[in-house]
């Protein structure tokens, strides 16, 4: 059974076709590419497969669990995090309690623990710290586990992201452009980073990137979106040589 | 004396209404212009619980804010799935409609003169402690993962949702807390008093604690106590500026907003990482100083 399956879902707003009959199955330890033009979609397909939206059409299983249109949290608990296009992170907490807050649905002690500084809550935030500076490590991340997240710089804000995501201890992970607004050697240190995560966590990732580089070297299986619509699926070798995708990436010669 | 004590004594139950405050709009976001609806309850059912059934204060006290809790999850049903502005306008609502049910239930409430003769068994050492208490469970709260994920969806909402944090229900849990802390403090009140009328519980009220947790500082608790001790206190040793309250109380607010957005003492707590970090500030600077000289 595929660990995660999207079925032909639709979506439309008003009358664009945002999502026109998506399927993809991924399966565990699975790198998948998703890319398109601006405005091909793609970001609205996580946010329909994480409960932002609810699809018009289609069906989305995890694990041979029914998800679509679940709420986005318990979506979330079932085990897909994400991170998001334009930064996300909490600002009135520091980059601890921002990972910390994607562990919490976890923690558990109730609002007796909440009140009163009960055993329970001591081993559970403990649990959870222990769980946090982990994650931070992995990052290379532990020295600014104190710091207010708008203070630390675009690159850092990205890994403490995708730390958080993490935490939420995810079968599956969707990261929208993840190397957006980086230097060469921090996407060549993020890639680095993603295959070995992905490794040693096995879970399955959906990338949403225009970095072609990024997409090519790590994606095993690549989806080409363009209004919509899915014009290519398959390896890297194969979608660079499909003429619908030079189609749409570089218009037809006359 | 008796004034000093009797200041401290209000300025103790004002802090336990704003303890309330300080959970519902500086940790969760959510601005209340009917909180004082909620100190209304627990100061008219508490008194009445002992008046007309005779029954011990402890028990009237959880009775009372047991019942503002119940109140305060009927409307909370539709208060955590609005917006913000939308929030104060439905608790604003709520809190007059409440004043004026007050008014209106003569048999019961005594209607516009009040209630009177609840035993006035609350003095100064009760209230305090009850603030200490307050303020302690209140920094414990925030401490813990409800007080963190209160921060997270005021901060985000969307994103709070997708590291899954379920964010009506957690704002649902920050709206009862201080639907209890508040009520609580109406009991106090009554207690206190010995008489309550409706004419105190009005948004005027609400305002005025909204108004001391932004003082103080809306992101900490130190600043919201401190807001709340120096803006309910300074009115009692001046009486005679009394009616012009408001008149200082709009200045303050603009030039607080204005220049200091986050509050007098910005997220600045009383904890020892803070207080470690406000000397390591204060040292350095110090050091440059001398330095340049």
């Amino acid at each position: 059974m595929a660990l995660l399956e999207i079925r032909n879902i639709y979506k439309n707003f008003g009358g664009i076709k945002a999502i026109n009959d998506f399927s993809l199955v991924a399966n565990k330890g699975e790198i998948h590419g998703i890319i398109g033009p601006n405005g091909a979609g793609k970001t609205t397909i996580f946010n329909t497969v994480t409960g932002i939206y609810n699809a018009d059409k289609g069906e989305i299983f995890l694990d041979g669990k029914d998800i679509t249109n679940l709420p986005q949290y318990q979506i979330t608990r079932l085990g897909i995090a994400r991170t998001f296009q334009n930064i996300r992170l909490f600002s009135g907490l520091t980059v601890e309690e921002n990972i910390l807050c994607a562990f919490d649905f976890m923690c558990k002690y109730n609002l007796i623990g909440g009140l009163f500084p009960t055993k329970l809550r001591f081993k559970e935030e403990k649990r959870a710290r222990e769980l946090c500076r982990n994650y931070l490590e992995i990052f290379g991340m532990l020295e600014y586990i104190n710091e207010k997240p708008e203070n630390l710089s675009y690159g850092n804000q990205r890994k403490v992201e995708i730390a958080r995501a993490l935490m939420c201890e995810p079968k599956i992970l969707l990261l929208d452009e993840p190397a957006a607004g980086l230097t060469p050697t921090e996407v060549s240190e993020l890639t680095d980073l993603l295959k070995y995560v992905s490794k040693k966590f096995g879970f399955a990732v959906l990338l949403i990137e225009h970095r072609l580089d990024l997409v090519m070297s790590i994606c095993e299986k690549i989806h080409v979106l363009n209004f919509g619509e899915t014009i290519a699926v398959g390896t890297a070798e194969e979608v660079q040589n499909d003429p619908k995708v030079i189609e749409a990436y570089l218009g037809v010669e006359e | 004396m008796a004034l000093f004590i009797n200041v401290l004594t209000q300025v103790c139950i004002t802090l336990v209404a704003v303890c309330g405050i300080y959970v519902l709009t500086g940790l969760t976001g959510m601005f209340s212009l009917g909180s004082a609806a909620f100190m209304a309850i627990g100061a008219y059912a508490s008194g009445l619980i002992t008046i007309k059934l005779g029954l011990p204060i402890i028990v009237s006290f959880i009775l009372a804010i047991l019942m503002a809790v119940v109140v305060g999850f009927v409307i909370g049903l539709p208060v955590v799935k609005l917006r913000r502005d939308y929030i104060s306008l439905v608790t604003l609502g709520f809190g007059e409609s409440i004043a004026q049910l007050l008014i209106q239930m003569n048999y019961l409430t005594g209607g516009a003169n009040g209630l009177l003769g609840i035993p006035r068994k609350v003095k100064w050492p009760i209230a305090l402690a009850s603030a200490i208490v307050s303020i302690t469970l209140v920094a414990m709260f925030k401490r813990s993962k409800y007080g963190r994920q209160c921060i997270a969806v005021k901060s985000d909402e969307l994103a709070a949702e997708a590291m899954g944090i379920d964010s009506s229900r957690i704002k649902m849990i920050a709206f009862l807390l201080s639907c209890a802390l508040t009520a609580f403090a109406g009991c106090l009140y009554s207690f206190y008093m010995g008489y309550v009328d409706p004419g105190i519980f009005g948004w005027k009220k609400s305002a005025d604690w909204v108004i001391m947790v932004f003082f103080g500082g809306v992101n900490s608790l130190t600043g919201s106590i401190f807001g709340a001790t120096i803006l309910s206190a300074l009115p009692q040793f001046m009486r005679s500026l009394r009616d012009y309250r408001y008149v200082v109380y709009a200045v303050m607010v603009v030039l607080i907003i204005n220049f200091k957005p986050n509050g007098l003492l910005g997220e600045w707590e009383l904890t020892p990482t803070h207080i470690k970090e406000t000397f390591k500030k204060i040292k350095n600077k110090f050091n440059r100083n001398s330095k340049e000289s």
